[in-house]
């Protein structure tokens, strides 16, 4: 493995599993120092050298104890991404706001609330990843929430960008079908999910769905010092899938 | 160096560039084999890479020069379409000429020699294609007309090209610079009076406070070529420190 993130200290939110554990295990494996959380407790395996936080990302004091916890273990700051985020498989007129709050809390106010606090306080030279979705400019059907909230991600990476930049670079990556448990709750929405499942591959000009390690990828490249000139944008990860029309008539 | 492109071998067009002198000296000290490719050696020497003359906008030029790569190579693992021109003016002041040569460079130039690899990159065990894209071909600087038509060429027609070739193994991207410090910027600054005063005022518009580097392209370009990005596929990677980001800068 390549030692690109040698030096860097890193907090990853949603480290417990998915995308954000294949971010968290990547960049330890590249050198960095990493601090990853999720509302439960720490999760069995994770690399003894990997700290864990407890957090709830929607709540302003937790956010606060992590960011705290993480200079407090590495002295300084100089990687954020925020990848916790949860997903509701409702149209609005289902949603509760209960629902709001939850979904909204997360991937919203959660994404508000670690940058407000890290950014004062990162290195020169920060990154800061941002996980968005394709669902951000493209509506996923049954997850109006989940579809908004990601387009708040685009808008507030963009503005962090503008606002922060040159000491921090802000960029998002939009993530297509990975193969998670989000996916698959997104799949079970399905009349017949296998052939959904197989309907959705033949639109991949990949061949294939994304894993996390995939995400991980450009997550590393972006925290790097390679990616000095990037920032302000959203970077999409799909095998291509949004490349083409999803009106393919080769699926008729 | 990681030598992240060990075993590779690369074609560049327009390889002499700026950009693409950069991408060629990246792409040999990664460990790849490397041909730079365009009408004119480069202004210095790069370590490690072959100079092939080579003219985009013929195709007999290009015919016999794949078939001559197929006697030197059993594959071709990466292709950048790096050559292209720009032409300050605006519609009205382009001659059918001029329309006709920039696209002929940097559209027709990109068909035929994408065309003639194919059956190259078919062989590789995971292919990857990149083309020059700009941000002009999202958001237009004033009088570059026909070079903004030609970049929104690209874009279209990277996402055509990732649709039909994914399914054979081969990755097709656009990297979409902004503001490069390489002499075609030199050429757009011109004679506008002061230039110190002209350039501090391009950085300053930029979120980074700077515009880039060659190799910050260069540095995009090696992770677009590598591995790493084994899912990444019909994107259009924009690169401007973040100038794209953000509104029109009013002065108010």
């Amino acid at each position: 493995m390549v030692q690109r993130l040698t030096g860097k200290t890193v907090i990853v939110t949603g480290g417990r599993q998915g995308i954000g554990r294949a971010i968290v295990e990547r960049f330890t494996a590249e050198g960095a120092r990493v601090m990853t959380c999720g509302r439960g407790p720490r999760p069995a395996g994770l690399d003894a050298q990997i700290l864990w936080q407890t957090t709830d990302v929607a709540d302003r004091a937790q956010v606060d104890q992590l960011v705290n916890a993480t200079l407090s273990a590495f002295g300084e700051l100089s990687t954020l991404v925020n990848n916790a985020g949860v997903q509701i498989e409702k149209t609005i007129v289902d949603t509760s706001d209960d629902d709001w709050d939850q979904l909204m809390g997360v991937n919203a106010k959660g994404v508000f609330l670690a940058c407000r606090a890290c950014i004062p306080r990162m290195v020169a030279g920060a990154s800061i990843i941002n996980i968005g979705s394709i669902s951000a400019t493209t509506a996923d059907p049954g997850l109006a929430l989940y579809n908004a909230s990601k387009a708040f991600v685009q808008g507030l990476t963009r503005s962090i960008a503008v606002d922060h930049g040159p000491a921090i670079r802000c960029n998002a990556i939009s993530p297509g079908w990975i193969m998670t448990g989000m996916a698959d709750a997104a799949f079970a929405l399905a009349g017949d999910p296998v052939a959904a499942k197989s309907d959705a591959l033949a639109r991949h000009p990949a061949g294939r769905f994304g894993r996390p390690d995939d995400i991980a990828s450009l997550a590393a490249w972006l925290a790097s010092d390679e990616a000095g000139f990037a920032s302000g944008q959203c970077y999409t990860l799909d095998g291509g899938m949004t490349a083409g029309s999803p009106l393919n008539p080769g699926l008729f | 160096m990681s030598k992240q492109l060990k075993g590779k071998t690369a074609f560049v067009t327009g390889g002499s560039g700026g950009i693409g002198a950069a991408i060629c000296e990246r792409f040999a000290a990664e460990g790849a084999k490397v041909i730079a490719a365009d009408l004119h050696p480069p202004g210095t020497t790069l370590r490690g890479v072959e100079f092939r003359k080579y003219d985009v906008t013929s195709e007999d030029v290009v015919s016999s020069t794949f078939t001559a790569l197929a006697q030197q190579w059993d594959r071709l693992d990466i292709l950048v379409n790096a050559a292209g021109i720009e032409i300050e003016k605006t519609i009205e002041d382009t001659t059918l000429e001029e329309w006709n040569r920039i696209f002929a460079i940097n559209v027709t130039g990109m068909f035929l020699t994408s065309r003639q690899a194919l059956p190259l990159l078919r062989k590789s065990a995971g292919a990857s294609v990149i083309n020059f894209g700009s941000y002009d071909g999202y958001i237009a600087d004033p009088g570059l007309a026909a070079y903004c038509a030609t970049k929104g060429a690209v874009h279209a027609l990277t996402r055509a090209m990732a649709c039909d070739h994914g399914p054979e193994g081969i990755r097709v991207n656009a990297v979409c610079p902004g503001y490069v410090n390489t002499p075609m910027l030199q050429d757009f600054f011109g004679d506008s009076g002061d230039i110190e005063t002209l350039k501090q005022a391009v950085r300053d518009v930029h979120p980074m406070r700077t515009y880039g580097e060659p190799a910050d392209v260069a540095n995009l370009v090696n992770w677009l070529a590598s591995d790493e990005a084994r899912y990444a596929s019909g994107q259009l990677w924009i690169l401007d420190g973040g100038l794209s980001a953000q509104v029109q800068q009013m002065r108010l």
